[in-house]
């Protein structure tokens, strides 16, 4: 008996990093299957037979009046029940990029005070007022809950969106970090706070807010894309990295990039 | 009843579209607004109650942590309101996508002719601020009048209450459709009727197209069908196809080219055949790889024994002319429908982009339709929205700017796309169509789009008329369209497949119809955005986002199940037959009855004169300058010119690493800011194998040569693809040329015949570099009529023509990314070395244009000579031998020894005396000359001998090291240091220009 879990990539509507969230989740060790929404609506694709539940990235309905806000509404319509059915059965979910704009427009973050329908918070336009493609080093809160980020302390990942900033009420900025639900937040390259500062915080995210988990930590929603580094020739300088370790006398110890452990987190929790 | 929802984000949080056009006005027309509000206008035109409205606004409209709205105009602080919207008819893509929200939450469905219509009011702040300045906003900045509409008002002017009306933008025609005969009882008339229906019929096609129609076999079968003289749709149809956007004319023509220096006079028939197909087919037969080129809507080419890639390119000049974000994304959207029909669908992987437009801060007389900075601004966009949302990555791509574009710009888009070598068990590339099987267009609806610009002049224009002739594209359909035929193709629905694009469903099932040899089509099947269209139109319009795909009848049922899974809409309009016969109907009656071979028989060719005067004899010569003593400044001046210095504003909008293939990304470096000279992709993401692209525009050299101008750039498109890791054995070209009009005429192209010269020495070199350098040509397009008519001072007008233009594009299979390179210097100590030799070669180059001269010297290519450089560098990739490797491209050797250091943040000492040369004598020239050829390459201390060694024979040269100072140190031919400068300052400089866009 296999030990896998099952994971269910949502498609269609205009998502469009299934095939690369699809082979992430392969590469950790999950079977993963990719489902458009209205299979999944339909009853063609049953949630119960999955273990993890991934809300990729892309531009679901075009992102036309606000990223994220039609699919959560299609999702809540139709699907509301079983998605709370999914959480209650304490299952994985996690939200990239559209992903996390869906998760917290359907309510399923931040789940404050266990509440998984309610919006208390936004992703929202960039500050640069603009799409933007870039890098980022990311600071991985090591008293988060969150089972995604375990034993991580930073990261690089790319960051793509036009709609990437964090935004909440005070208090519930204030309640988040008490909760240490701020999982991930943007860094500059030493590690320090990016502390708001452009293009170290890419968006005006406030509190440098990259990714958030609910507080049991098993929902987790990010800006930025791990699937995207899935190998070591994805990140920016890997060219120089390696001509340094081969002048080291070195060679590179595999060809996973380290996007992947996002996802070997999730896959060991069914192990 | 319609209703209105307003919307905007809460006053606390940052309007970054305001603030975005806040900076524009004052960047742009030094108008200085304190603050801009933006306010989402939601208008349903649809039979709901208020209560329904209430709960479409609080649920979906609005975000409750961000945003509030009202059902009433919302009361937000101005001087100026500018509201924009769309003219009627024009896709509105958040309106369909708020139509699909309005359903999925009410559980209802719109009735036909109801509809949601987004636009937006801007509240602009901004006590000097006076009505021309809010209408210079409105008009310039803001809408297009093409397909937009604009009001503007000021307090005394707006009623709260009130706010912006209604303004409901719906198409209504009240037009019956009908078929109309045309006379053909002599060619005047026939031609008369041409010109009046726009229906652009060359002259000499007309007596054959008179003398089918008047065959008595002919017209004895059309009465059979109650036909009798043809029919608008029919001419429409053979307009279509014989125009030169589908059947090349001009490449297919017959020139007559005389060179005054040598006398010799020659008559080329069809470049298309001598220069472009005689070569790639002579390439194939000795390259195994190449697996279908020269009559899909893309080539293809193996990647690796599991898949095939797909590689095309092409332009979308006029209609970004006139409305630069349309057309952009028209351009890029409509690309990636070519992959995907080619052969039995592709899933896309990649595009890429070049634009040229007319200097950014022009500031002279002439008057183009849109100023540069704006066009750009909106091309930029265009491409953005286009790619991004398709999700496909964007890893490279081209600016340049040079007056010639004042009268037309040129947006290149190219499209790169994978699929299995098999699809159940039959090669991916090969597709028929058998009679009987069903003809299904999906997609988008058909409305009057991309109609010959007929509604654009039409006399009745009112405010429901449709803009058509300028379309705005939708990725979004189109992302759902892709998906579902590719779930289609992978069980075996598909027997055909091909997009929509130039002349709709004519071409499409035109040319599909050809391979069972006829159809049966109904047109009043096709589903349209509005009714009142004529047949004709349904049959050409060039409505974006379909596709037409041929299938077995029996695979109709899941067909159109997997359909509607993925929210698409398909439609059967008809049926292949193999009756020799285009037979069109609608409601039952003919309105077309054609034999498909008509335009497979002998149309007349088109003829050209062409005349080669050479540069000698057209009085170019070398300019008389002294070496320039001032070396810092003027390097630091050549890397602020706008075609060298950073662009990375373009490149950081562009998603280029959705799919997670990416390899070599486009900015690189320590400070991630530096281009590369070419962008790798690793499409499957189980392999190790990758895809290298790179393209080379050079069209500067034409003003001299354009045959050393095709040479230079393949040249270069080539070297950059080597210099990232490329295989010499495996370079794929795409050609797509744009050229002014060559057709000479004494009063409107008196330099016709020059220009028509200037094509056929570009083909001719085309070819000498395919065959030299190993690259069938795996796709092309040429667009003529590259020129623009502008207004000046008085109200005269000049034509500005383009510089003959080629844009080529290299593709290939890289075995390993990890032994792909990037062009910054890696470590200190490591040697620096120039390959290739550097020659007086100061023609059209960036040094001499910006000293203000054009030169006679344009840089040649020894082909052959290269292509056996490029095969050693190619070792030395492979022996690991290299640190960094970069091509030595537009600006020169001192330029890309900047960029070489700025992309390692370091520093390289070099030694002018010691770069290898050939007959050069000035510090100047070795700096900036543009000889083809070139790399700087650097080399760890311990591989030098073995560099050393490979090169040997060779023009190479060690000319320096690689320093931990971060300072490019150069030493004169003398042995004198001539400049020192820092990262810092050439970082400054090369960024000074753009460096503040976002």
């Amino acid at each position: 008996m296999s030990t896998k879990p099952n994971v269910l990539v949502l498609t269609g509507f205009g998502l469009n990093c299934d095939h690369e969230t699809a082979y992430a989740f392969e590469l950790a060790g999950a079977v993963a299957k990719r489902a458009h929404i209205n299979a999944l609506i339909a009853g063609d694709v049953r949630l119960d037979d999955f273990q993890i539940l991934a809300f990729g990235g892309g531009f679901s309905w075009g992102d036309d009046h606000g990223a994220g806000v039609i699919q959560a509404l299609r999702l809540k319509t139709n699907i509301g029940d079983r998605l709370l059915d999914f959480v209650a059965a304490q299952k994985l979910i996690i939200g990239i990029c559209n992903g996390f704009q869906t998760l917290v427009n359907l309510g399923l973050l931040p789940g404050i005070d266990g509440d998984y329908t309610r919006r208390s918070v936004a992703v929202t336009y960039n500050d640069c007022g603009n799409f933007r493609d870039q890098w980022v080093h990311l600071k991985i809160n090591p008293d988060a809950a969150c089972v995604f980020t375990q034993g991580m302390k930073t990261l690089e990942l790319p960051v793509r969106h036009g709609e990437g900033k964090f935004y909440a009420e005070s208090e519930t900025l204030k309640t988040l970090t008490e909760n240490n639900q701020i999982a991930m937040q943007y860094a500059m390259p030493d590690g320090r706070p990016a502390n708001g500062v452009f293009p170290h915080n890419p968006n005006g995210s406030l509190v440098d807010i990259a990714g958030i988990c609910d507080p049991s930590g098993r929902i987790f929603g990010l800006m930025p894309h791990p699937e995207a580094y899935n190998h070591v020739t994805n990140h920016p300088d890997w060219a120089r990295k390696m001509e340094m370790q081969k002048r080291a006398g070195m060679s590179g110890k595999g060809e996973a990039g380290e996007g992947i452990r996002i996802f070997e987190n999730a896959v060991a929790c069914f192990e | 009843m319609p209703q209105r929802i307003e919307i905007t984000l809460k006053e606390q949080l940052l309007d970054a579209e305001g603030q975005s056009l806040r900076l524009k006005a004052k960047n742009y027309f030094d108008i200085d607004l304190h603050q801009v509000r933006t306010i989402h206008i939601v208008t349903i035109d649809a039979d709901l109650t208020t209560q329904q409205v209430e709960r479409v606004r609080t649920e979906i409209f609005t975000n409750p942590v961000t945003q509030v709205s009202s059902l009433q105009p919302l009361d937000v602080d101005f001087d100026w309101i500018v509201w924009v919207g769309f003219r009627p008819g024009v896709r509105d893509n958040p309106g369909a996508t708020a139509v699909e929200a309005v359903e999925d939450l009410l559980r209802l469905r719109l009735k036909p002719g109801e509809a949601v219509y987004t636009s937006k009011r801007y509240c602009l702040k901004g006590s000097g601020v006076t009505r021309k300045d809010a209408e210079k906003i409105a008009g310039e900045l803001l809408a297009n009048d093409i397909i937009q509409q604009w009001a503007v008002f000021d307090s005394s002017q707006w009623d709260p209450t009130v706010g912006i009306g209604f303004i409901i933008p719906k198409v209504m025609l009240d037009h019956q459709p009908e078929v109309t005969t045309l006379s053909i009882d002599s060619d005047e008339t026939l031609a008369r009727l041409s010109d009046e229906r726009s229906l652009s019929l060359n002259p000499r096609d007309i007596p054959t197209i008179r003398s089918y129609f008047l065959k008595p076999e002919v017209q004895h079968q059309r009465r059979q069908v109650s036909l009798s003289d043809p029919t608008d749709v029919e001419l429409e149809y053979i307009s279509q196809a014989r125009s030169d956007h589908c059947n090349h004319n001009t490449f297919g023509g017959r020139f007559h080219y005389r060179d005054l220096e040598t006398g010799k006079e020659e008559t080329l028939d069809s470049l298309f055949k001598t220069y472009i197909q005689g070569p790639t087919l002579a390439l194939k037969k000795k390259k195994p790889w190449v697996v279908s080129v020269l009559w899909d809507n893309a080539g293809v080419g193996r990647f690796d024994d599991g898949h095939n890639y797909v590689i095309t390119g092409e332009t979308h000049n006029s209609p970004s002319n006139m409305e630069a974000y349309g057309g952009a994304i028209t351009g890029i959207v409509g690309i990636y429908r070519d992959p995907m029909g080619t052969g039995r669908g592709s899933r896309l992987i990649m595009g890429s982009y070049g634009y040229c437009v007319g200097p950014r801060d022009y500031a002279g007389d002439l008057k183009p339709r849109l100023h540069p900075r704006r066009l750009l601004d909106g091309v930029i966009e265009g491409v953005r929205d286009g790619g991004n949302k398709s999700g496909i990555p964007t890893p490279f791509g081209q600016v340049m700017f040079h007056p010639g574009y004042l009268g037309k710009c040129l947006v290149f888009v190219t499209a790169l796309g994978i699929m299995p070598a098999e699809i159940n068990g039959e090669p991916s590339d090969q597709k028929t169509i058998l009679p009987g099987d069903l003809a299904i267009m999906l997609g988008g609806r058909v409305g009057k789009d991309g109609i010959h610009g007929v509604t654009a002049s039409s006399a009745s224009f009112s405010e429901h008329t449709p803009a058509g002739h300028v379309q705005i594209g939708d990725p979004y359909t189109q992302k759902k369209m892709h998906d579902f035929l590719l779930e289609a193709r992978d069980e075996g629905l598909i027997r055909f497949i091909t997009d929509n694009g130039g002349g709709g469903l004519s071409s499409s099932i035109g040319e599909s119809a050809l391979f069972s040899n006829g159809c049966n089509i109904q047109l009043e099947k096709v589903p349209l955005k509005y009714d009142g269209l004529d047949q004709w139109e349904i049959w050409i319009s060039e409505s974006q986002e379909r596709m037409t795909v041929a299938i077995d009848p029996t695979h109709l049922d899941r067909f159109m199940a997997l359909s509607r899974q993925h929210a698409v809409e398909s439609t059967v309009i008809g049926t292949y037959t193999d009756t020799g016969k285009l037979h069109i109907t609608y409601n039952g009656a003919t309105c077309a009855y054609i034999d498909l071979d008509l335009l497979t028989s002998a149309f007349p060719q088109w003829e050209f004169e062409a005349v080669w005067r050479p540069p000698a004899l057209r009085g170019l010569t070398e300019p008389v300058l002294g070496v320039p003593e001032a070396c810092e400044p003027l390097i630091l001046d050549m890397l602020e010119r706008p075609n060298v210095c950073s662009k990375e504003w373009v490149c950081r909008q562009y998603d280029h690493e959705v799919q997670g293939t990416s390899v070599i990304k486009p900015l690189i470096g320590a400070g991630r800011d530096v281009p590369t000279d070419a962008a790798v992709i690793r499409p499957v993401l189980t392999s190790q194998r990758g895809l290298v692209f790179s393209q080379a525009l050079i069209p500067m050299y034409s003003a001299i040569d354009a045959y050393h101008m095709t040479t230079c750039t393949i040249d270069e498109a080539v070297r950059r693809a080597i210099a990232v890791g490329g295989d010499p054995d495996h370079l794929g070209g795409v050609d797509n040329f744009c050229w002014p009009t060559i057709q000479y005429d004494p009063l409107k192209n008196p330099d016709g015949r020059h220009k028509a010269a200037q094509l056929v020495r570009s083909c001719r070199a085309l070819e000498t570099m395919c065959l030299a350098y190993g690259i069938p040509l795996l796709s092309g397009k040429d667009s003529m009529y590259v020129d623009g008519h502008l207004p000046g001072r008085y109200g005269e007008t000049h034509k500005v023509s383009a510089l003959e233009t080629l844009q080529f594009s290299v593709t290939g299979v890289i075995r390993d990314v990890g032994r792909c390179l990037t062009m910054d210097a890696k470590v200190p100590g490591d040697r620096v070395w120039v390959v290739g030799a550097t020659r007086n070669e100061l023609g059209g180059s960036e040094y001499y244009e910006h000293l203000g001269h054009v030169g006679v010297n344009v840089p040649e290519v020894d082909p052959d000579g290269f292509a056996a450089r490029y095969r050693t560098m190619a070792e030395a990739v492979k022996k690991g031998l290299l640190a960094s490797c970069h091509g030595i491209y537009r600006g020169g050797l001192a330029v890309h020894l900047g960029l070489v250091a700025m992309g390692g943040e370091l520093g390289l000492t070099v030694d002018l005396a010691k770069v290898p040369s050939d007959g050069v004598d000035r510090d100047d020239t070795l700096l900036f000359s543009e000889s083809a050829g070139r790399f700087i390459v650097t080399v760890a201390p311990d591989n030098q001998d073995a560099f050393a060694a490979l090169f040997a024979g060779q023009p190479a040269a060690c000319v320096g090291e690689v320093t931990e100072t971060p300072q490019l140190k150069i030493a004169g031919m003398n042995g004198n240091c001539i400049a020192a400068l820092t990262v810092e300052r050439m970082k400054s400089a090369w960024k000074r220009p753009f460096g503040d866009l976002i």
